[in-house]
């Protein structure tokens, strides 16, 4: 079988989310499969710049072949088409620009994935709303598996995105609340869906004393993983977490580790360490008593499940429906929707409390259960031996050069506030609350 | 900050979140998050604080009035402006003329003057909103504290009230351990060279109990200080003090009044060596100490 993973921007020093996700995807499927991923020479997931030579490379054993970026993003050009679809009344071809303006605008990889000649069996097309996702949906159809990476943000609610949800041969969603999210939105309840998410590599041993020793950091923490931005809940944290330490001298320092796309504030108990290495990384998460995740919008976060696997409760924003959905679910982590539950949350947490080694204990049996990298792997087999068997269906054309114009279409934001919302409960848990 | 009841290993978080949630509504007194504050700060200030010198509703009040003022917020005045007309021919003229209106007057300072002012008017516009949003601000952060001061006061309250449940429930358990129906046989009120009497050898049956910890000076010490008091009692200010002859004086009856103090004052009497029978129930006063 041979299988492409397409993915806007692909390297081993690129972290963000769902590019991380695609090469674990990508390295582990080249055991089963024939991989070869496809993706864009841009580094920066701002302006999409082209930094890397295009043409054919090898990443850890992976064949990866990179096209250029036709054109750079205009910020101003895509804040302006963002904020016409997102919040007014707008046409289909809005929408269509808004794709273009977003990019990594690149017609030669798409022309690339969709041609019989690259003679791929299934195309596995990571993150929704980027240009590549839509345009090769378009051309190949069912033999598209998408891998949304979606998060509760209006661009889901684009209906521009509709025909290619239900248009696809199958989707790999990360969580029970994204499924729930994009089945509301675009109706494609017939279309093969698994929640697969992402294992990850966490090594079999940890050194928790040498990250200690090597840092300095000698009284028990909380840790932060990921990059510091505002954007990421960060600027609440701080808030957080400067009302906790003065109220609990004795409570726990905060570590940090990512870059900064913030300031982060002078505070005796505020460590900031940059960006570790994954050897460090996992150190650290090992020496800390609890990890926490403040972002409000997430899809998966893989910090938290590799959290649970070394065996860490995790302490999430409430507001995130997934995170939320995932503590509840594992019974591995709190979540805070306010200060004071924050406090007395992250108090409960400290490894000398109570729930402590039992939250850990479930997060690792969660992981095992659901993240380890057989049960993943095996998911994905399963999807593709599915669409092996399922006749090809290409998508219905697009609507004609009027009705592309019309401008009839509610703002995004607008569709994606009648979609409900929430964490999706254990189904015990529903049973349980129908009875009462 | 109190511990999480965890009863078996299988944890719940969503028990869990409830308890962390009713904790805090127990100690806020009501759960109130920062939507719920701020809608208070904007509605129903005057609950909480002193309305008098204080406007809950200031920057609403502020918006609709800078929505529904029709003069205009400022005025641009460049160089230009005094000769502007949307006739360009007249444009065209005055720019002409110009040089003869300068033989008149200079045009000059009243053009500068006008320009700062719009400058001025600027940044007054910009200040003037800040100074909205502070005030505004304040706002929010007295009635956070305002209603932190009416939590505080309702614990005060709840505390002192049950300091105050505490010391009666002490005096109670006070004048039940001294009460001892084995020891004391239920008779007449006996006269006082009897009650002399039956002091005497209550005092033996005490030396014979002392604690084996208790050294022999300090009890016999104590059992100086009380044959004194003995000797003095009938008749004396003590009896009178103790109340006479009436059963409270033994403190069979009394459950807690002024009385109960002179007989605690006594130290470690017979009826506390006693042991386990003169101590309370487990499930009253035990209990209720470990709770509080």
């Amino acid at each position: 079988m041979k299988l492409a993973v397409v993915v806007q921007r692909y390297g081993a020093d690129i972290n963000g989310g769902a590019e991380l996700h695609a090469r674990y995807i990508a390295e582990r499927m080249a055991t089963h499969a024939d991989v070869e991923v496809v993706t864009t020479c841009a580094r920066d997931y701002v302006t999409w710049k082209n930094e890397r030579a295009a043409g054919v490379d090898t990443i850890n054993g992976i064949q990866v072949r990179r096209f250029p970026v036709a054109r750079e993003r205009d910020p101003k050009d895509f804040g302006r088409k963002s904020h016409q679809v997102f919040n007014e009344t707008h046409s289909m071809a809005d929408e269509l620009a808004w794709l273009d303006s977003e990019g990594p605008t690149s017609p030669a990889l798409v022309d690339y994935v969709a041609s019989p000649a690259a003679g791929f069996d299934v195309v596995l097309l990571f993150s929704l709303r980027y240009y590549h996702a839509w345009h090769v949906t378009r051309r190949i159809g069912s033999r598209a598996v998408l891998v949304p990476t979606a998060e509760r943000d209006p661009a889901v609610a684009l209906s521009i995105f509709g025909p290619i949800l239900r248009g696809a041969g199958g989707i790999m969603y990360n969580s029970f609340e994204e499924r729930a999210m994009l089945q509301a939105a675009s109706g494609n309840q017939a279309v093969p869906g698994v929640v697969v998410g992402v294992g990850s590599d966490v090594p079999a041993r940890t050194d928790p004393d040498r990250f200690r020793r090597r840092y300095k950091i000698s009284r028990p923490f909380a840790i932060y993983i990921g990059r510091i931005d505002a954007n990421k809940g960060c600027a609440e944290l701080f808030r957080f977490f400067e009302r906790y330490s003065a109220t609990f001298p004795r409570g726990l320092d905060l570590v940090l580790v990512g870059n900064a796309m913030m300031p982060v504030p002078k505070h005796h108990r505020i460590h900031h360490l940059g960006f570790l290495s994954d050897e460090d990384k996992f150190d650290a998460l090992a020496a800390s008593d609890v990890l926490i995740m403040p972002s409000f919008f997430e899809s998966l976060s893989m910090v938290a499940l590799e959290a649970w696997a070394l065996g860490k409760p995790v302490l999430a924003n409430g507001r995130c429906d997934v995170l939320k959905g995932q503590c509840i679910r594992s019974n591995a982590g709190l979540y805070y929707d306010s200060y004071e539950e924050f406090a007395e949350t992250l108090y409960a947490l400290e490894s000398k409390g109570p729930l402590h080694a039992r939250l850990g204990r479930n997060g690792r049996e969660y992981f095992n259960r659901h993240y380890a990298w057989p049960v993943i792997e095996k998911k994905y087999l399963d999807m593709f031996a599915r669409l092996a068997n399922q006749p090809h269906r290409p998508l219905a054309p697009l609507p004609g050069w009027m009705a592309r114009r019309r401008r009839d279409l509610p703002a995004a934001a607008q569709v994606l506030a009648a979609i409900p919302a929430g964490a999706v409960l254990p189904e015990a848990a529903v049973a349980r609350d129908r009875t009462a | 900050m109190s511990d999480f009841t965890v009863k078996s290993d299988n944890v719940d978080v969503e028990q869990i979140m409830r308890q962390v949630r009713s904790r805090i509504r127990e100690k806020r007194g009501v759960d109130y998050t920062e939507d719920e504050i701020r809608e208070l700060a904007s509605v129903k200030l005057e609950r909480f604080l002193d309305a008098k010198g204080v406007r809950s509703d200031l920057l609403e009040q502020y918006r609709k009035r800078r929505e529904a003022s029709t003069a205009p917020r400022n005025f641009a005045f460049e160089d230009t402006t005094l000769y502007e007309s949307s006739r360009s021919f007249l444009r065209v003229l005055r720019k002409l003329l110009n040089p003869i209106l300068k033989l008149f007057f200079n045009p000059t300072p009243v053009v500068e003057a006008l320009h700062i002012q719009s400058r001025l008017n600027d940044s007054y516009n910009q200040a003037e909103a800040l100074y909205y949003e502070l005030i505004h601000n304040l706002v929010l952060e007295t009635t956070r504290l305002g209603i932190e001061v009416k939590n505080l006061k309702m614990r005060v309250e709840s505390m002192s009230s049950r300091l105050d449940f505490d010391e009666r429930r002490a005096r109670a358990l006070e004048g039940v351990v001294q009460y001892r129906p084995g020891a004391v046989a239920p008779l007449p009120p006996p006269s006082s060279v009897e009650r002399g009497r039956d002091r005497d050898v209550d005092r033996d049956r005490d030396r014979d109990r002392q604690p084996a910890n208790l050294g022999a000076t300090d009890a016999e010490r104590r059992n100086r200080r009380r044959r004194r008091r003995g000797r003095r009692r009938p008749g004396g200010p003590g009896e009178r003090a103790a109340g006479g002859d009436s059963p409270s004086a033994d403190g069979a009856t009394d459950t807690g009044g002024p009385q109960a103090a002179p007989s605690r004052a006594e130290g470690p009497g017979p009826s506390r060596a006693e042991g386990p029978s003169a101590a309370p129930p487990a499930g009253d006063g035990g209990s209720g100490s470990a709770e509080s």
